[in-house]
């Protein structure tokens, strides 16, 4: 049932990588201040908007299952928060770089934009032990659910702190008064922006498909009155 | 191919700023693959666990074709498995 439409999907992101990745190296013009530099722009910012955005969606999808009580909607929001969570690495490690070639450093701590994002960052990273100190699933679920919307409304309140904070060395480029990214930057910039968010939404349709395959073996062993060779997973839901 | 894609693209400065950039994009597709690897195993496992549960299948609905009035008597399931090696586990 997950898998379908995988194929066109994969594809899809593939092209779009590479239409990305080519408009980055050989359409967009080079920074004026920051010259070759800035082109980890256009996978840093992305990667960083789509694991925020992931992680906002994991909330959602775990008020669906709050509301109605339908294990799908947990296994969907365990997904999207996993994915965000390996986004989220993507973006500390290549922001890292950014900025050791940039500001001289690898991390600077009196930085609001890149410390707020590390403590969402390790703010879900607990989610596993928290999932994982939970015996009883329907419990792990539902405290989980809850982790995934309280965690999943401080994103947008942590954005806005930061935003309002005076910004010491990072850059603001979007909707400012001292102007914003010209026309083929930005345009590049929402290319790569739609490649990433593709490249998340085919990375979660492929979790899925892997835990439902996984689910409907374990579902089929329970019919042949065999038993599953690790029990049940404590950790991942189950999607049937 | 590769020359034609670098002469056709503009001078890119490739000295100090150039390997932090790569270094960036490299970091991208090495995390991209560590995943797919790791969902490459997940997918070979549960084919695994897959063909395992259609042997023991398999197996039943012989013993079921020889010996049709026996049906108590047919060995379970999890001994079977146990004789194919079951390994493996949950995620």
């Amino acid at each position: 049932m997950y898998g379908k439409g995988l194929k066109p999907l994969s594809i899809a992101t593939v092209a779009l990588l590479a239409v990305g990745l080519s408009l980055v190296f050989f359409y967009a013009p080079l920074d004026a201040d920051q010259g070759f530099i800035q082109k980890i722009f256009y996978l840093h910012v992305p990667l960083a908007i789509v694991a925020l955005v992931g992680f906002i969606v994991g909330g959602i999808f775990a008020i669906f299952h709050l509301r109605s009580g339908d294990s799908r909607w947990d296994a969907y929001s365990y997904v999207s928060i996993h994915i965000s969570i390996i986004f989220g690495v993507a973006v500390l490690i290549t922001g890292s770089i950014w900025a050791k070639a940039s500001w001289g450093h690898w991390w600077v701590w009196d930085e609001p934009t890149l410390v707020s994002f590390l403590i969402v960052f390790l703010l879900y990273c607990t989610y596993y032990p928290f999932r994982y100190a939970i015996e009883d699933r329907e419990r792990q679920a539902r405290y989980a659910s809850v982790f995934a919307v309280t965690a999943g409304a401080f994103v947008p309140l942590n954005f806005m702190a930061v935003r309002m904070a005076q910004s010491l060395v990072h850059p603001r480029v979007f909707a400012t008064s001292t102007g914003g990214l010209p026309g083929s930057m930005m345009f590049t910039f929402l290319v790569c922006l739609a490649a990433f968010a593709l490249l998340w939404v085919t990375l979660v349709k492929f979790e899925l498909a892997a835990k439902s395959a996984s689910g409907q073996v374990k579902r089929l062993r329970r019919a042949l009155d065999a038993p599953s060779p690790g029990g049940r997973s404590r950790i991942a839901p189950e999607v049937s | 191919m590769l020359g034609l894609v670098l002469a056709g693209a503009p001078a890119l400065p490739l000295d100090e700023a150039g390997k932090y950039v790569a270094g960036a994009y490299i970091v991208f597709v090495v995390l991209l693959v560590i995943y797919v690897a790791i969902m490459a195993s997940k997918l070979a496992r549960i084919e695994r666990e897959l063909r395992e549960v259609a042997e023991v299948a398999e197996e039943r609905s012989k013993e079921g074709a020889a010996a049709p009035g026996r049906g108590s008597e047919t060995p379970s399931i999890s001994g079977s498995l146990a004789s194919h090696g079951s390994r493996g586990g949950g995620d």
